[in-house]
């Protein structure tokens, strides 16, 4: 089971809960190439695992959430909610490399106490591992959890400063405040130097959020 | 016909493949390693189009620390951890401009000095296959089998490795090797392999070049 490291940061003083989706425990992602190949990506419990550890390294308390957890009967100053809106995979007959490479998308919406959302934030997040003898599904999976933990290290490293997260300490947003729909950038410009030409349409690396 | 492939084989033999290296290193500043300190082996990025095998960074750090003169090497994954989120392919330094930065981070500091780390070492470069040429055949029967004919590849074998010395925060400088090796495959019944040995010839040049970089 793959795992973070701790980071060298200091935590961020605000009370969190996590509401880790069910896709988070059973990930699997299959897809064709080029009609051709068929390529399955488990990641199992991994996403979930990752995220666990990487909120319990940040912030001061942090209490998980299941799906059907109802977040009023926790005491919190934020909740943190995040899913994967993207998977995409790149293998070296496509690219002409020996490298297979991995693109997560990850949203990470983040609510006050009582239930506002506060910053809705993209995380582009990139892998990239080299194939290594026959097959690659090894070195797939490689690009994914390289994937995750690139996701993770712009987590710690831009979450407070994107979100303003620990403004939530503070209380919940007031309607003057709220800023619910914010159109916020991640620092994936460098991950999008690497993305190949098929997949540009799905990925807009730079990460733009959407704005309902 | 026996005698006549062992005649091609013993000329094959007589043959080797052919490699040629150029290795230098160009000096910044005075280095030296202490008893106590380390050095760490990177690539450099993926993020920045870097495409230096694993297995050549590996290689890398077994030379260095293989033989009598042999260095402390600390492995690249254990420093890597011990620092995150700092050293990791989207967020490590882009030059050693933004290291007084980094050591004033909560624990960095402490951390390499645990380590004994006193030079990073980002290694950027690739093997490729820049030539080839000749034209092989095999067939086999119910007789036996056998291969007929000739071929060649160049491959190129360009590596940089730049030293960063953490205790001085700066750039000590550059080691780089530039190997091209030819192999051939001549083949009259028995294919004899002649190949040359290009990333293993610039991973040795290289380590041993960049040794005598730090220790001096």
């Amino acid at each position: 089971m793959p795992t973070i490291p701790e980071p060298r940061l200091e935590k961020i003083p605000v009370d969190v809960a996590v509401r880790i989706p069910d896709q988070f425990h059973n990930f699997v992602h299959t897809e064709d190439v080029l009609g051709r190949d068929k390529w399955t990506i488990e990641l199992g419990n991994s996403n979930a695992n990752f995220f666990n550890q990487l909120f319990n390294y940040m912030f001061t308390s942090v209490i998980i959430l299941g799906e059907d957890d109802d977040p009023r009967d926790y005491q919190f100053d934020a909740l943190i909610e995040p899913s994967i809106e993207g998977f995409e995979f790149s293998i070296p007959n496509q690219t002409q490399t020996e490298a297979f490479a991995v693109w997560i998308r990850y949203r990470m919406n983040v609510y006050d106490s009582v239930g506002t959302r506060a910053s809705s934030w993209t995380v582009n997040a990139y892998g990239k591992s080299q194939k290594e003898g026959i097959g690659g599904s090894n070195a797939l999976k490689r690009a994914a959890v390289l994937a995750m933990r690139d996701a993770a290290a712009l987590i710690v490293m831009q979450m407070e400063k994107v979100t303003k997260i620990r403004d939530l300490a503070d209380g919940p947003l007031t309607p003057d405040s709220a800023e619910p729909e914010t159109a916020v950038a991640d620092a994936s410009d460098q991950a999008g130097d690497e993305e190949p030409a098929s997949v540009i349409g799905i990925f807009a690396i730079g990460g733009i959020d959407d704005v309902p | 016909m026996f005698r006549k492939t062992l005649l091609v084989a013993g000329a094959a033999l007589g043959l080797s493949a052919c490699v040629t290296s150029h290795v230098e290193d160009d000096r910044a500043t005075v280095t030296g390693l202490g008893s106590s300190e380390s050095v760490v082996i990177m690539a450099k990025s993926y993020h920045q189009g870097n495409q230096t095998e694993s297995d050549y960074v590996n290689c890398i750090e077994s030379s260095l620390r293989s033989g009598s003169q042999g260095i402390n090497v600390v492995p690249r994954q254990q420093f890597v951890d011990r620092l995150f989120p700092w050293f990791e392919p989207r967020t490590v330094p882009a030059d050693t401009k933004g290291l007084p930065g980094l050591m004033e981070r909560p624990g960095v500091k402490q951390a390499i000095a645990d380590l004994g780390v006193r030079y990073v070492v980002w290694l950027d470069g690739d093997t490729e296959r820049v030539a080839e040429g000749g034209s092989l055949s095999c067939a086999a029967g119910p007789g036996g089998g056998g291969c007929f004919g000739f071929a060649w590849w160049q491959n190129d074998a360009d590596y940089e490795a730049t030293v960063w010395d953490l205790r001085a925060a700066e750039a000590a400088g550059t080691v780089t090797a530039d190997v091209s090796g030819t192999s051939f495959l001549p083949a009259l019944v028995v294919p004899i392999p002649l190949i040359a040995r290009t990333q293993t010839r610039a991973c040795k040049g290289l380590a041993n070049q960049l040794r005598t970089f730090i220790v001096q």
